[in-house]
């Protein structure tokens, strides 16, 4: 079990309030995200979560009960740090042992425990060395069977794949989400990077300055982002947004149009830009086109094998089907 | 090896110097304890110039080491030493603890912790022998005084007179005495260098890391736990380095125990050499080869300790 509520949550740090009153559900079992920029409150909101900060009001329920006021350790919850937040003085075995050493459990059935989470987390031949010998993603896969052995109602990760190179990143990515479809635990994962969110998510919470801007599956989120910040923030690369005639021809504001949703041509199209730079990955190419008098840059995917040099005039034409319309107040209309 | 030769010859001057710096004096003090030599003496002057001649060779060894003080002091010196370390890293633990949560008034408080440190030893002898530790005059004599005043005049107060007037009269303590003036060094040298101890252990404990607290907050580790399973291994090589530094100075302790007592029923080596060369310099640099002899056992059974600690 593991239904995370919280009820008009707030926090502020002396006059500052950087939580305004928030409600957020997460059910039982769900993995949900919370993404935003650096400073958007995350962190904390998590933290509020775990109990180590105080809500300055506001109510945390887990599974029904009101924990607002009870002690972290005592909420049921095991977090996972951006640092790992092993102790360098324990070997790996007592690092995973020490929150069953502190709850009392006995030596028998801790080993036990131990000894699976190894096993799960291929760790079984580091046990006995210290985290100060152990690779970024060794010390993070401790952190996390740390974590484990506590049968915990939800598991909490804070920015836990930070601190490793990209490649690293996408193996434990995968190796975090195959955790979760196998123990079917509740988890909250901040990040701030909007792929992890994508790739991970059930539910994910778009969060700006304390503010939930959205909630939803990521691809709800991608299809109809509820607001321009949320648009521009879900998706790689980042969605195009035209102000002007263009968008009063659709009756908008603002319109917005993902990269991925422009076909390029160099004949005919609906727009002509000329080709700044072009970033070739292989399967895709992106190309950073200006001089269209819609925007500063309109960025565009085109398949790998489609080639222009820099200075190339281009022609672009949107899919008019996936055209995302935003009001004045930056809201989808 | 030719591509060594160069900086080995460069070095060389620096290192013959230090050698120099060091050989001369341990080789003069090697001679000495080999020799008679003695400052003053009417029946054989020819023992007061040194001199080859005057060859006693270990002699002087047999008679520091059969002279009633030598065993004496080199215990002293290490209960003395002992008990400081033992005092300041456990004073010094508690108050960096004390003083590593934020509170109004901080940084006057951590200046006045430092500053007995900045107190010349001598000083800081006769401050506490003198003000506080006086059977009479000081602090210790005055509050025993104003205890058995107190007492004195519970004994006549109805009730509780009866259940007073069972109490003896309480004593001060004389800490010049032969029984306790070690004990009084301890407590001044202790006073004066537990803001070492503090200093160091503060400015480690500041370098802690934070999340560590929080992972076993939610661990389940309660305010003990932690400070016992994080805070102090972290602080093991401080306690090290504590040890050691402290171990070095307080070997070699001389006005306190000058001031305290002149040496009376507490002595330490260096106090001993001290005595001896006041007339005697030959078994002075005898028990001078000793207490570097004792000096090095513990500084290579310290540096071993330090040394286990920075392998972790």
């Amino acid at each position: 079990m593991g239904r995370i509520v919280l009820e008009q949550v707030t926090k502020s740090f002396g006059e500052t309030q950087v939580i305004p009153p928030l409600d957020l559900t997460i059910e039982d079992g769900e993995f949900a995200v919370f993404v935003g920029p650096s400073g958007c409150g995350k962190s904390t909101l998590l933290r509020l979560i775990a109990g180590l900060e105080d809500t300055t009001s506001g109510k945390v329920i887990i599974d029904g009960e009101d924990v607002t006021q009870v002690s972290p350790s005592k909420r049921g919850l095991a977090m996972v740090f951006q640092t790992y937040a092993l102790y360098p003085h324990m070997t790996v075995r007592k690092n995973i042992a020490f929150p069953m050493r502190m709850a009392g459990i006995p030596e028998d059935e801790q080993n036990k425990k131990i000894a699976a989470a190894a096993e799960s987390l291929n760790l079984t031949d580091y046990l006995d060395r210290k985290p100060g010998q152990l690779s970024g993603g060794q010390r993070q896969r401790v952190a996390i069977g740390r974590a484990i052995v506590r049968d915990p109602s939800a598991f909490l990760f804070d920015e836990p794949l930070s601190n490793l190179d990209a490649a690293l990143r996408v193996g434990m990515r995968l190796e975090i989400s195959e955790m979760h479809e196998r123990m079917k635990t509740t988890m909250i994962y901040v990040t701030h990077d909007q792929v992890e969110a994508m790739t991970m998510a059930n539910k994910i919470v778009v969060l700006q300055a304390g503010n939930i801007e959205q909630v939803g599956s990521p691809l709800d989120l991608y299809r109809e982002p509820r607001n321009l910040f949320v648009a521009g923030f879900i998706g790689s690369p980042k969605m195009n947004f035209i102000e002007g005639d263009e968008a009063a021809k659709h009756g908008a504001h603002t319109i917005g149009i993902r990269p991925e949703h422009i076909e390029v041509s160099s004949d005919a199209g609906t727009w002509s830009g000329v080709v700044g730079v072009s970033e070739h990955l292989g399967s895709d190419t992106f190309f950073h086109v200006h001089d269209t008098g819609l925007a500063e840059t309109i960025t565009v995917r085109a398949g790998g094998e489609v080639s222009f040099k820099h200075g190339d005039r281009i022609h672009l034409t949107p899919r008019q089907d996936v055209i995302h319309k935003f009001g004045p107040d930056g809201l989808r209309l | 090896m030719s591509d060594r030769r160069i900086p080995r010859l460069l070095q060389t001057p620096a290192v013959v110097l230090l050698l120099i710096w060091m050989l001369i004096p341990l080789g003069m003090t090697l001679y000495f304890s080999f020799i008679r030599y003695v400052l003053n003496n009417l029946r054989r002057p020819e023992w007061t110039s040194p001199s080859l001649s005057n060859w006693r060779g270990v002699g002087n060894y047999e008679f520091v080491l059969n002279s009633k003080d030598f065993w004496f002091a080199v215990q002293n010196s290490l209960f003395i030493v002992g008990s400081i370390l033992f005092g300041t890293v456990i004073l010094g633990i508690l108050i960096a603890v004390l003083i590593n949560k934020t509170f109004p008034g901080r940084g006057i408080v951590r200046v006045l912790l430092i500053s007995p440190f900045f107190v010349m030893p001598a000083v800081n002898a006769v401050l506490w022998i003198n003000m506080i530790l006086d059977p009479v005059l000081g602090l210790n004599g005055l509050a025993v005084g104003g205890i058995n005043n107190l007492i004195d005049n519970l004994q006549t107060a109805p009730v509780v007179g009866g259940f007073f007037s069972l109490w003896p009269e309480f004593e001060p303590i004389s800490f010049r005495a032969t029984q306790t003036s070690a004990y009084a060094v301890i407590i001044m040298v202790t006073w004066q260098w537990t803001p070492f101890a503090v200093l160091i252990f503060m400015t480690s404990l500041q370098s802690e890391d934070q999340q560590q607290k929080e992972a076993a907050i939610l661990d389940g580790a309660s305010a003990w736990s932690q400070f016992r399973f994080l805070t102090l291994p972290h602080l093991g090589r401080p306690i090290a380095i504590v040890v050691m530094i402290q171990a070095i100075f307080h070997l070699s302790l001389y006005a306190e125990i000058e001031i305290v007592s002149r040496g009376n029923g507490n002595k330490n080596l260096p106090y001993l050499i001290g005595e001896f060369a006041n007339n005697n310099i030959g078994a002075a640099s005898a028990t001078g080869i000793f207490a570097v002899i004792l000096a090095n056992i513990i500084a290579i059974f310290l540096l071993r300790m330090i040394g286990k600690t920075l392998m972790e």
